[in-house]
């Protein structure tokens, strides 16, 4: 549950940002998730409803998560396939070998705040 | 009547409209304090002349049992430090000391994985140890996991992921972070190869289908089969890191 310490990342995200715009409330909560971040989706709502219940500044702010693809390059002939999940092989040479790029990203995208 | 909200009293109360809102595009990762104390971590390893190996695996793949056998070979010739992380207890830090190397364990209170922070936190720390500040090679032991260590870049150099024969071939598969974010992948205990179902070939090949860039080796702490050329690695690290020093 790692989810949590990211949270709490971005419990101070927020917190700082409210200051800097004098904000006192935050209404909306935009976050793009990558397919490669290793970060699960639901384990990181799960802990945002847990620690913002104890907080002012986000209780019941909603959180909007965009999940955003990999770009997987074959080793052989180079060919890049973008997708959320790693493709078997290479659609072009069947090429087992692909490395991951990108898709890591773990982004406080927007915030509608008041 | 107020003619705005239709109550009894006259016009000019609050009407309790909502502030304007405001949205603000901010696009910072969250792992953004993180990686700049990562940053930071390293630039501080390499200012001692250290080479930093982050160690991450699930509980009982050898992790410690490799560091024991590690520093006995290494010790006359490289200077070993060590930061242990755990949940609880020092029983590592404790195995770690009798070798007779600077160590600290942190001990990260329920957190199921070591962060920048703890391990900036731990090399204060480690350099008040007698030898603490002339290390060449510096062990970061991360909380036994195989899932949320991978996401935390402490301002290693390499990272190293172990796979135990008790454990199945299978984690690369089904713990695939932990192997594209490492640079090396350690097969462990294989002097148990004959008892267990663990098709060597086969782990590598799927550990190298997620990160074809993986060095990957298999050998056993106890018997010394295959040790080696683990030793052989780090001494090169070593060697790289203080050529590029001079």
């Amino acid at each position: 549950m790692h989810e949590i310490s990211l949270v709490q990342a971005m419990l101070q995200q927020l917190s700082d940002l409210a200051a800097a715009n004098r904000a006192t409330k935050v209404i909306k909560i935009t976050m793009k998730i990558g397919q490669q971040s290793g970060v699960v989706a639901d384990s990181f709502r799960f802990g945002f409803e847990v620690l913002s219940a104890n907080d002012d500044l986000v209780r019941g702010a909603e959180l909007a998560i965009i999940s955003s693809p990999a770009t997987f390059r074959c080793t052989q002939c180079d060919h890049t396939v973008t997708a959320m999940d790693r493709p078997d092989c290479c659609p072009k040479c069947q090429e087992t070998f692909l490395i991951p790029e990108g898709g890591d990203e773990l982004i406080l995208q927007q915030v509608e705040m008041e | 009547m107020c003619d705005t909200c239709g109550c009894p009293s006259p016009s000019d109360h609050d009407h309790h409209t909502h502030a304007p809102t405001k949205t603000v595009d901010v696009h910072t990762s969250l792992l953004a304090a993180n990686d700049a104390l990562a940053k930071l971590n390293r630039e501080h390893f390499e200012a001692m002349g250290a080479v930093a190996i982050n160690l991450i695996s699930s509980p009982g793949s050898g992790k410690t049992t490799l560091l024991e056998h590690t520093i006995e070979q290494l010790k006359g010739s490289i200077r070993i430090g060590v930061i242990e992380g755990d949940i609880e207890t020092e029983r590592d830090a404790d195995r770690i000391r009798a070798k007779g190397v600077p160590v600290i364990q942190l001990t990260t209170g329920g957190a199921c994985h070591l962060d920048a922070a703890m391990t900036h936190k731990g090399l204060h720390l480690l350099e008040k140890q007698p030898g603490g500040d002339a290390i060449d090679l510096l062990f970061i032991e991360n909380v036994g996991n195989l899932v949320c260590p991978a996401t935390f870049d402490l301002g290693e150099h390499k990272r190293v992921v172990l796979v135990s024969v008790p454990e199945g071939p299978d984690k690369p598969a089904k713990y695939p972070k932990a192997f594209t974010s490492s640079n090396v992948f350690l097969i462990t205990k294989t002097d148990l190869l004959p008892y267990f179902d663990f098709p060597v070939p086969e782990a590598k090949a799927e550990a190298l289908h997620l990160n074809p860039k993986l060095t990957v080796m298999d050998f056993s702490s106890k018997t010394g089969a295959g040790f080696e050329v683990w030793l052989q690695y780090l001494r090169d690290l070593v060697k790289e890191a203080k050529a590029r020093q001079a």
